[in-house]
């Protein structure tokens, strides 16, 4: 019973990030906007300047347009009971806004909600 | 230069809660009555006077005993210290070897260094980037620490960005939104002085970092008795400080 438990909530956290990627693939923000919880915050530094908020990531998003050739991989998924720590690589990212081939490291938190497990915040650290 | 009779020593309470002992309150007021040397009227002059950042003589205050005295007849903390006192701290600090790690030199230099690059100036105390940045990060959970062990807000502050973040469940409540409502609780929960914090993760990715903080026995006001938490903070580095961008938590109901 614990293991089916894992996996459920396992499964609930790599959907919600999929959903991130999706959007980052399509280049279309709705598609992840499900994905966040309203509260959630966004960090890091693009090009030497901090980019925070989550319209500026909902933003770029959508300006950024597809990038069709993101190469996602999972890291680590970590669950403490009500809280989750996911680390994900993307290579390949392309686009308007990125360039070509250029690859970000992401921490995402997330949070057990009632309808299921949000995003709380999304850390990047960008490899110039 | 005239004493100061309405100044509240924080340092001897901290200093005997973090485990020091009588001998060293002891002594610490007796110098009080000596004629005080130089006398340090703010945060600035403190840290001019020790050549360190304000952020440090403050986290040095809270977890490591800094004489610093408060005047008690005004609302707003207004702190001084007097130059001897401090340099009986320093010669005692050195001397015990309290905590080796922080005895090193300040890496001072290394907060203005770019992120990992390799090469950190002389005097850092490990001469190596990652450990450099490690130690950082871990001043900057201790300070959080501190304030929660002394119930006072103040503390933890500087280890937070502006636009920090806290998220989670309290008894099936979710608590989400705005630091400030950690420091509100911070303050309303009181010491928890006997709190057993330990790392049980962190990871560094250039310019963000994950820590997993597993925190017992915490107690107070709203904590009640024995809580377990375990915290998740990310942190961002912002010029070479590493500042704590969000707390996500989960509060063991036993």
């Amino acid at each position: 019973m614990a293991l089916s438990k894992y996996a459920t909530e396992y499964d609930g956290i790599i959907k919600a990030i999929q959903m991130y990627i999706d959007a980052g693939r399509e280049g279309k923000s709705e598609v992840m906007r499900p994905a966040f919880h309203p509260g959630a915050s966004f960090f890091g530094y693009a090009g030497g300047n901090l980019a925070a908020g989550l319209p500026f990531l909902f933003d770029w998003i959508d300006k950024n347009g597809p990038a069709p050739d993101i190469q996602p991989r999972f890291v680590s998924v970590d669950i403490l009971e009500s809280i989750a720590v996911v680390r994900l690589e993307v290579d390949g990212w392309s686009g308007a806004l990125s360039g070509s081939g250029a690859r970000m490291s992401d921490i995402f938190t997330l949070l057990k909600t009632p309808e299921g497990w949000r995003i709380i915040q999304k850390a990047f650290h960008w490899h110039a | 230069m005239e004493d100061h009779p309405k100044s509240v020593s924080l340092a001897r309470l901290n200093s005997t809660r973090a485990g020091g002992c009588d001998i060293l309150a002891v002594s610490m007021g007796t110098r009080e009555r000596k004629p005080p040397g130089e006398t340090l009227e703010s945060w600035k002059q403190i840290a001019a006077y020790l050549n360190r950042s304000e952020r440090t003589v403050r986290r040095w205050e809270a977890v490591e005993g800094l004489p610093v005295h408060r005047r008690e007849h005004q609302k707003q903390d207004t702190v001084l210290a007097y130059s001897h006192e401090i340099d009986d701290w320093s010669r005692r600090r050195t001397r015990k070897q309290l905590r080796p790690v922080q005895l090193a030199p300040e890496p001072e230099s290394v907060r203005m260094t770019p992120v990992l690059s390799g090469s950190v100036g002389a005097k850092s105390p490990s001469g190596n980037g990652y450990l450099a940045e490690h130690d950082a990060i871990t001043r900057t959970i201790d300070l959080y620490i501190a304030g929660g062990r002394a119930g006072q807000a103040d503390l933890m502050r500087p280890a937070f960005h502006p636009e920090a973040t806290i998220a989670g469940y309290c008894f099936g409540v979710e608590y989400s939104g705005s630091i400030e409502h950690l420091f509100r609780w911070i303050n309303e929960n009181g010491p928890a002085p006997n709190i057993e914090p330990r790392f049980a993760r962190i990871e560094i990715f250039e310019t963000i970092a994950i820590v997993h903080l597993e925190v017992q026995c915490w107690s107070g006001k709203l904590a009640g008795r024995n809580a377990r938490i375990s915290e998740v903070f990310t942190l961002l580095n912002r010029d070479g400080e590493w500042l704590i961008t969000q707390k996500t938590f989960h509060w063991h109901e036993s």
